[in-house]
């Protein structure tokens, strides 16, 4: 192929710069909620907007955080996502062995209906969800969050799972066979190890779902002691309408352990992503 | 031979056909056999001794802003606690907007808090529900209360002949007006009437686009019912049993068209439809000249601009006299409480003259008559405020008033964004009120 | 070869079961069940229970309060939703909000995949910034572009009126139910390019380079490539994309609700803003589990045929 290499410098040059226009639309509203909650209490919204404040100061997290019970959320918060995770991935874990491994009567039916329920909007679920959590006696607790999160994570990760353990090899576990171990040895010892960039990925978004889930948070809890992050923030904008800096920060202070977790472990997101995507 | 793929297979289907038979029996709310509407049942309780033995804990839920909060945290509760060291009370503040959410959200989950300081408009909703104890049973000494209290705040717990709260704190709306934007305008005192409002409000507009004469929040009751009540309108016939003729009747149509008037000619600023308006700020920052506020903003102005004055005045004087609308808080009991001789103690507290007073301080006008004088010479612009509550009156006192004010406020703004006439939309909301009036 | 640890006869009894029998076959299915047990009874309790628990709700005039009936209605609460105006609206918007941001997401995102596709360096560094919106919370999210389309000092009217002239007014963005539902959206397809993008892209990187290599030895331009190789072979993925998006559109509720929670006069109302609306601000638990129910035979239906109207045998 004959390539001009004079036009094609200048067609990269300009997918750069394209691509950095658009980054900058992505990460502009990100970098002004910084710059906003950076900038002290102000009751007034000052024109024309600066992105670099004037004073710097760290005022708005210091009050963010001390003011009711901050950090009494963010351990509620820490407490029902690691939870659910931990939960959630094992069980995931293991159906998807038993799917990937297994054939059995009622697998296909099973199978299907946990695919269909992904179709299915969870927020449908909320009203008989709030029955049951008052009946069980779940609500204003913390295990009544991560119960209803563990069900609705399953799905997602089984699926994602079983892909990928089906195509672990096999020989590996015969030689279990022949040592005399059983399927439980095969699992613990075998298919954990192995699934882990898989199950890395499901950690991670289950995590990351549960640490921002909203609304079923909102409806089993209304007791302050038992509040997660995402409702505190909402609250907290409720009663602090113009106050935007002090929101923001505290927004921030919310999801500083996801991006930090996203800096560090960006592979497992966007790899885990896409190969669950391409093989479903 | 045995089938272990049938039968296995028939555990699959097990395990749906055994969620599908849950489902069947779950038990629903616990059916009764009784007529329905139900009654509310209102039991006689035998009150045991006084005082509870152990510590006991209370939750009590309110939606006071920043500053009240502030009192109420360092000054109410601490009282409280010294006075009854066995009784703890679990405040929790909620904000406004989500409070009667969150509320029926836990009332139906079984969570209900003992006590709450309840926004007067949602005590016969509550009543009529059968979430709330009736205080003049449960509560032995509740006449020596109900003397001491003003009869218009007692007024909003009354249900089905039966009281089911206590008024904690009352306030009204008057016309705030900015004395700075006046005199740039060339004005000396506030107007007393709805025309010569209008009048202020042309030279108001003079100084500049972006002045506004006026602004409020929205269309809602406690927005609108001040015009409509002094233009000498109405939304129902006194007893509640029908609307039309009234909420579409000539006074309330042209209050209604006076306010459209007033957003056309630039007067009233446009956050009334929807978008949002920071009225403290812009009163603060001379946009806006006038606002029908409370007793609350004294304290916000001292915390958030220290710089401005407040003015007060009567709201403007129309046909129907200066009429405003009566707000404030009851305190209520709810049936779901484990430790209802605790709760009432600190109902009794929350009405005693010390709290009535400590909460005077953060601008909560007392309900208790012989805390006036001492209310007033710490707040001397409580005065006023008591005037303008001789002739203010109570939004409708009917279980399905947030269904009301809902269709209320959404014709409101059909009417301001010009998409209806006054009459016309007034028309088509007079028998949907009417048939949520009929539904008791 | 000595089988693991099972008695080596089959059971005498003609009906045995899974659990007594100590049959290879057996042993198998028990371990399998076991291994499904736990994550199966967590579906099946908090899941499909109350799945289909809902559907008993949108049967009756639920009432939540101990003591009180609640009274079967059958179809009654479905036939209200047909007739209430508001249901109408709330469903106009969620089409219109799937209709646009839907589209917008995935061709946005396709144009960015193909140029980090085409770059030679700085590819992970744009990728890690295209999702940062998708990792960011939907709650954190919505405030600040309620922060942005603020009337009076938000960023966007600052852009649009004082540098880019484009205006002469501030727009009251969340004031009118056009202008609410365009700011919801841009804050959609913000908040969603990311992912399309990162699947979008690593199905293009698994393209087989010889396809290309052959199909320019035939003398086919970037266009012709583009549109006979790339188009064709991620068609699975598009629909996949397609399928999850869609889903993810008719399921808006978080924008809505925290940006203008359906205001003003419920013109931005979306199915399950109403629904949430009804059931917890008016305890009208039927009403409200029948509009869900509603909303999630259609959300099914779509994607079945979505999928299978658009599934067909890939040509090589």
């Amino acid at each position: 192929m004959v390539t001009n290499p004079k036009r094609q410098i200048v067609e990269v040059a300009v997918l750069y710069l394209l691509l950095g226009a658009g980054a900058v639309a992505m990460v502009l509203p990100l970098l002004y909620m910084v710059s906003t909650a950076l900038k002290g209490p102000v009751y007034v919204l000052e024109i024309p907007p600066r992105f670099i404040p004037e004073r710097l100061t760290l005022a708005n997290f210091i009050e963010a955080w001390n003011s009711n019970n901050f950090s009494l959320y963010f351990r509620n918060s820490a407490v029902v996502a690691l939870s659910t995770t931990v939960i959630s991935v094992l069980c995931s874990a293991m159906l998807a062995y038993a799917f990937a491994r297994f054939e059995f009567p009622g697998k296909d039916l099973a199978f299907y209906a946990i695919l269909f329920t992904l179709m299915i909007p969870s927020l449908t679920l909320i009203i008989p969800q709030f029955m049951l959590a008052r009946a069980l006696g779940l609500r204003n607790s913390l295990a009544g969050l991560v119960f209803v999160y563990v069900a609705m994570t399953i799905p997602l990760n089984t699926f994602l799972l079983r892909g990928f353990i089906e195509q672990l090899p096999r020989e590996l576990e015969e030689a279990v066979w022949i040592d005399g171990g059983g399927y439980g040895t095969i699992f613990l010892r075998i298919t954990l190890p192995l699934s882990a960039p898989a199950l890395a990925t499901a950690a991670i978004f289950t995590f990351l779902f549960a640490w921002e889930e909203f609304t079923w948070a909102l409806t089993a809890i209304d007791v302050e002691a038992m509040r997660t992050l995402p409702v505190a923030i909402a609250t907290f904008h409720g009663a602090h309408l113009t106050q935007w800096g002090l929101v923001f920060a505290a927004s921030l202070i919310a999801i500083a352990p996801v991006i930090f977790l996203y800096v560090m472990l960006q592979r497992y997101f966007i790899v885990g992503l896409s190969a669950g995507a391409l093989k479903g | 031979m045995c089938q272990p793929k049938a039968f296995a297979f028939r555990i699959g289907i097990g395990w749906m056909l055994l969620a599908l038979l849950a489902a069947a029996c779950a038990p629903a709310a616990a059916p009764t056999p009784g007529p329905s509407p139900t009654p509310v049942v209102v039991e006689r309780v035998v009150t045991p001794t006084p005082t509870p033995k152990g510590p006991v804990t209370i939750t009590f839920w309110h939606a006071y802003n920043p500053e009240e909060t502030k009192v109420f945290n360092e000054q109410v509760l601490p009282a409280f606690h010294q006075k009854f060291p066995n009784i703890r009370i679990e405040a929790q503040q909620v904000p406004y907007d989500e409070f009667r959410r969150k509320l029926l959200t836990s009332i139906a989950g079984g969570t209900a808090p003992d006590v709450i300081r309840s926004d007067i408009i949602w005590v016969p909703e509550l009543a009529a529900m059968g979430a709330l104890e009736a205080l003049d049973v449960i509560m032995p000494d509740f006449n020596a209360y109900k003397e001491k209290v003003f009869p218009g705040p007692l007024s909003t717990n009354l249900w089905q002949g039966h009281y089911y709260g206590l008024p904690l704190d009352t306030n009204t709306r008057l016309l705030m007006w900015n004395k700075e934007m006046y005199a740039a305008a060339g004005i000396a005192e506030p107007p007393k009437t709805i025309d010569e409002f209008l009048r202020v409000c042309e030279r108001i507009k003079a100084l500049g686009r972006d002045k506004y004469c006026f602004a409020d929040g929205g269309t809602y009751g406690w927005a609108v019912l001040p015009w409509i009540w002094s233009f000498g309108g109405d939304l129902t016939d006194p007893e509640m049993k029908t609307a039309s003729g009234y909420v579409n009747g000539p006074d309330t149509v042209a209050a209604y068209e006076f306010l459209k008037g007033m957003l056309d000619k630039g007067y009233l600023h446009p956050g009334i439809l929807g978008g949002g308006v920071d009225t403290a700020g812009g009163f603060a920052r001379d946009e806006i000249a006038n606002l029908l506020e409370g007793p609350w903003m004294p304290a916000i102005f001292a915390a958030q601009y220290p710089q401005k004055q407040i003015q007060w005045a009567l709201m403007p004087a129309g046909k129907g006299g200066s009429i405003s609308v009566v707000g404030g808080e009851d305190i209520v009991l709810f049936k779901q409480s484990r430790n209802k001789e605790a709760a009432l103690e600190f109902i009794r507290f929350m009405l005693s003259p010390e709290a009535q007073l400590m909460m005077a301080r953060a601008g909560q006008v007392p309900v208790r008559t012989d805390v006036i004088e001492q209310a007033v010479q710490a707040q001397p612009y409580f005065a006023l405020f008591f005037e303008q509550l001789k002739t203010a009156r109570a939004r409708l006192p009917h279980p399905n008033w947030p269904k009301i004010e809902d269709l209320l406020t959404s014709t409101g703004q059909a009417i301001l964004r010009g998409e209806k006439g006054a009459k016309e939309a007034l028309d088509e909301l007079a028998p949907k009120i009417d048939a949520l009036l009929k539904q008791q | 070869m000595t089988r693991p640890g099972g008695r080596a006869q089959p059971g005498p009894r003609e009906e045995g079961t899974v659990w007594n029998q100590g049959s290879l076959r057996a042993q198998r299915l028990r371990a399998a069940y076991l291994f499904m047990l736990p994550g199966m009874t967590f579906f099946l309790i908090f899941y499909l229970y109350p799945l289909i628990q809902a559907l008993r709700i949108s049967l009756y005039e639920w009432s939540i309060m101990p003591g009180q009936d609640s009274r079967f209605v059958g179809a009654a609460n479905y036939l209200r939703a047909l007739r209430d105006p508001i249901f109408w609206i709330s469903m106009r918007n969620t089409v219109l909000y799937t209709a646009v941001t839907v589209p917008g997401q995935m061709i946005l995102a396709m144009l960015v995949a193909l140029a980090l596709h085409a770059i030679p360096r700085w590819r992970v560094l744009f990728r890690t910034l295209y999702y940062l919106p998708v990792i960011t919370s939907w709650v954190v999210a919505a405030l600040l572009f309620k922060f942005l389309f603020h009337s009076q000092s938000g960023l966007i009217n600052y852009l649009l009126v004082d540098v880019l002239h484009l205006s002469d007014h501030y727009i009251p963005w969340l004031q009118n139910p056009e202008t609410a539902l365009v700011a919801i959206m841009t804050l959609g397809v913000w908040k969603g390019i990311g992912w399309s993008m990162v699947i979008f892209l690593a199905a293009l990187q698994d393209i087989p380079l010889e396809l290309y290599e052959a199909a320019a030895l035939d003398g086919a331009g970037r266009w012709g490539r583009f549109r006979y190789i790339t188009l064709p072979m991620m068609r699975p993925t598009a629909i996949f994309v397609l399928v999850m998006l869609v889903i993810g559109g008719f399921n808006v509720f978080l924008p809505v609700y925290l940006m203008t929670g359906g205001a003003p006069m419920h013109r931005t109302e979306t199915l399950l803003t109403y629904m949430y609306n009804e059931a917890f601000n008016f305890l009208d638990f039927g009403y409200g589990a029948a509009l869900s129910y509603m909303l999630a035979i259609l959300i099914f239906l779509l994607s079945f045929i979505q999928i299978k109207l658009l599934r067909r045998p890939m040509e090589l």
